[in-house]
């Protein structure tokens, strides 16, 4: 057991003697280089400068550009508002109530049936009639409340005897009740009606309601 | 050995043992670190949510990003209803209070309010928010509110409050509808309401001093604006429609009317015209009865007119021909009344077209004896009675056709002349255009292309179907014989000619229902359609409980006139230049 441990022991001081010969260590002389700082600190500063007043800039020229944009959306919407409001008032004066009432109090009136005028042959299609007139364009003002406004006092005078009550339905009429087409009104007038559909009513109830009708318009005669 | 430490109590006292204060030094710490821990459990377990919303809420401002409603417009584009953009003027009476009256005169003065009850707001005890003027046009608003700044007026302030506006007003209100306060109330802007909102969007931004802070969150969701609403009416004729209707039942003291005009082959109505009607921007001033469309919500028996279609359906059956000789007495005795015409006559010989032109009930049930039975009724449900039109008007009415079970001879006697049913205008436009295409009937249609009403149908001219009636045959031929009835010598409706072109028609004249039974008036009518060999428009006026006296011919035939001549002149329509029908109506 002692005879390598033996030759390791005299082999390692050789070996060791011959290393430690040949690296004898010397502290090394502090070489001190001198860099040159100032374009170190310069650049430093420089770029640190550089960056606080960029950001700066740029912070500020978006917030420039926040105020310029809430300016300017303020801006469009009141445009935008304003365009509209002068389309409804164009829209008002587009009006087709508004532009008929104009053109009436200009004295144009509704026309009669149209003509036609072909190119081809030259001929003229349809009826030369007269203008039609002006429509009544105003609409009624509210009925007033029947406090104003009672009902008319009616006495029905009943046609003495032996007098002929006239042609009260239809076609007598006609001419004086403000029915103004009177051959077409005996069509289905009111009256005559009343007796021909009414016979599904009962006979005294047509009767009755004949009479009734008849009654305001003697009154109003 | 008085140096052991563990012995005795340290010498200098309370404060000498470093592991004690450590020890109290731990214990407060632990306790302090637990009260931070509860507060964030607090904080982050029970509720974070809230509490990150009010955290961002310091100095974010979220803003709606209204959707723009869309508009309704006529066939044209000329808009029926638009959305303009608008502001509320709110006051705040806490700031308003001690210069009430100066700031109330002022008010009253730029935007026409009332001085008193504005006054009153402005004035109003505890209170933070008054409206003072809504739906304000945005540019009169910020005048008024740069004025008041001016004048030193403090508490006044303007909130988004768009205007709906009707250029047109009562045109076509009755279809159109109207907006409430905040949700749509009535007509196509209710019905079509999904389709016109569109869906509001919200942007949500830093600020700081009334600007948006540039890099700060920012979130935007755009809003999705409403799609137009096109509509088959044609403004400018569904004005001198509601005009001449106004004038018609106005001037023959009637209590309201219907007229309706219908491209004859498209079915689009050009002109649903409604009277008493509304002004779109005032609803609440009109009665509510009038707020609707009579036209499709009040059904009625349709009279005469409904002789066309017996007549048709008869044809079409073979069963007669416009020459059938009849015979007619002065009164015919049924099962249960005595049916009688509206003039006196002893035994008369009249062709069905006779029939027809002189409007001889009596005639006519005569010549609807031939039907087989549940013929009439077939007929009748093809031409679309007992049906709704499904135009996309709101509460339409499907009108009353009895059931088979209720036809007995009797129903069938008087439905023939127009009794004992009941019709909406638009049915019976559409019935009567069904003879003016040829036998062909169309569905109406209101809306142009397509669109989903409320309760989820598809309406529009997208969806209009076409059937066939009556043969093509027969429909010219009903088509000569309604020819007859403005004539001015056959015929009982002169006043419904229109100068230059050929006209058929037919004229009606029905008792109206009261409670239990027929109440003394009338229903009068007139439908037709021109020029009669080549039809452009079907018309149809109703006048119901005229007190003149008139009749269909006289008080719906002349406005009848003047819309068809109207609506020909306007599109265009030239005269076919050929020999009007010579029917026989005697023999």
């Amino acid at each position: 057991m002692s005879s390598p441990a033996v030759q390791v022991r005299s082999r390692v001081p050789r070996l060791a003697g011959a290393a430690v010969e040949r690296a004898r260590l010397t502290v090394v002389p502090r070489a001190r280089v001198q860099a040159p700082k100032v374009p170190f600190v310069i650049l430093v500063s420089l770029v640190m400068l550089g960056g606080v007043i960029g950001l700066l800039l740029f912070n500020t020229s978006m917030q420039q550009a926040s105020f310029a944009a809430t300016a300017l959306e303020g801006q469009a919407t009141n445009l935008a508002a304003r365009q509209q409001t002068l389309e409804m008032e164009l829209e008002r004066l587009r009006d087709p109530q508004r532009v008929a009432e104009r053109a009436q109090r200009m004295g144009m009136v509704q026309p009669g049936a149209p003509l036609f005028l072909q190119l081809g042959d030259g001929e003229v299609l349809g009826e030369p009639t007269a203008a039609a007139g002006q429509l009544a364009l105003q609409p009624v003002p509210p009925a007033m409340p029947e406090v104003l406004d009672p009902a008319p006092e009616v006495t029905i005078v009943q046609p003495p005897e032996g007098e002929l009550p006239g042609d009260r339905d239809g076609r007598g009429d006609g001419a004086g009740e403000g029915t103004r087409n009177s051959s077409g009104d005996t069509g289905d007038n009111a009256a005559s009606g009343t007796r021909g559909q009414g016979r599904n009513g009962s006979q005294e109830q047509s009767q009755q309601s004949q009479q009734s009708q008849d009654g305001p318009r003697s009154a109003r005669r | 050995m008085p140096r052991s430490r563990p012995q005795g109590r340290p010498v200098g006292g309370l404060r000498g043992s470093p592991q004690l204060r450590l020890r109290i030094g731990f214990v407060v710490i632990a306790m302090v670190l637990s009260v931070f821990a509860g507060r964030l459990v607090q904080l982050q377990g029970v509720d974070p949510r809230a509490y990150a919303e009010m955290a961002a809420a310091e100095g974010t401002v979220e803003v709606v990003l209204p959707a723009a409603r869309g508009d309704i417009v006529d066939r044209n584009g000329e808009p029926l209803a638009e959305s303009v953009e608008g502001l509320m003027v709110v006051a705040d009476p806490f700031m308003t209070v001690d210069r009430a009256p100066e700031i109330a005169r002022f008010l009253a003065r730029r935007l026409g309010v009332d001085y008193v009850e504005t006054l009153t707001k402005l004035r109003e005890d505890g209170s933070r928010f008054e409206y003072i003027a809504r739906r304000v046009p945005a540019t009169l608003a910020t005048d008024v509110l740069a004025a008041a700044a001016e004048r030193g007026f403090e508490g006044l302030d303007t909130r988004r409050d768009p205007v709906r506006a009707y250029p047109a007003g009562e045109v076509a209100a009755n279809l159109v509808g109207f907006l409430g306060t905040d949700e749509a109330l009535g007509g196509f802007e209710r019905t079509f309401d999904d389709l016109l909102a569109g869906s509001d969007g919200s942007a949500r931004y830093e600020v700081g001093g009334g600007n948006r802070i540039p890099l700060g969150d920012n979130t935007v969701q755009d809003p999705v604006d409403g799609a137009d609403l096109h509509t088959t009416i044609d403004r400018d004729l569904q004005f001198f429609t509601q005009t001449v209707l106004r004038q018609t039942v106005v001037s023959s003291g009637g209590e309201s009317g219907v007229a309706v005009v219908m491209d004859r082959r498209t079915g689009e109505l050009l002109a649903l015209a409604d009277y008493p009607t509304f002004d779109a921007n005032t609803p609440l001033e009109a009665p509510d009865e009038d707020l609707g469309s009579r036209a499709m919500q009040a059904p009625y028996e349709p009279g005469s007119v409904q002789k066309v279609l017996t007549m048709a359906a008869l044809i079409d059956a073979g069963l007669v021909t416009p020459r059938t000789r009849l015979t007619v007495p002065g009164t015919l005795f049924r099962q249960d009344r005595p049916i009688g015409d509206w003039f006196d006559h002893g035994r008369i010989r009249l062709t069905l077209a006779g029939v027809l032109a002189k409007s001889s009930n009596i005639g006519t049930v005569l010549a609807a004896d031939r039907f087989r039975s549940g013929e009439l009724r077939r007929y009748l449900r093809a031409f679309g009675l007992g049906e709704r039109t499904g135009v996309g008007v709101r509460g339409e009415s499907q009108g009353i056709l009895p059931a088979g079970s209720m036809w007995t001879e009797q129903t069938e006697d008087r439905i023939a002349f127009g009794q004992a049913l009941a019709v909406n205008a638009l049915q019976m436009t559409a019935a009567v255009n069904t003879i003016a295409n040829g036998g062909v009937r169309i569905t109406p249609s209101l809306v142009q292309g397509a669109a989903t009403t409320d309760d989820g149908a598809e309406v529009g001219t997208e969806t209009a179907v076409t059937s066939r009636v009556i043969s093509e045959r027969a429909a010219h031929q009903t088509m000569l014989m309604m020819e007859r009835v403005v004539d001015p010598e056959a015929g009982v409706a002169p006043a419904a000619q229109v100068p230059g072109y050929r006209v058929a028609g037919k004229t009606g004249t029905a008792q109206r229902a009261g409670d239990g039974g027929y109440d003394g008036t009338f229903t009068v009518s007139f439908a037709g359609f021109a020029p009669a060999d080549d039809p452009r428009f079907t018309v149809y006026v109703v006048v119901q409980a005229p007190t003149n006296g008139g009749g269909g011919g006289s008080v719906a035939g002349p406005a009848f006139a003047k819309i068809m001549s109207y609506a020909l002149r306007r599109y265009g329509v030239p005269p076919t230049d050929t020999r009007p029908s010579r029917l026989p109506v005697e023999w």
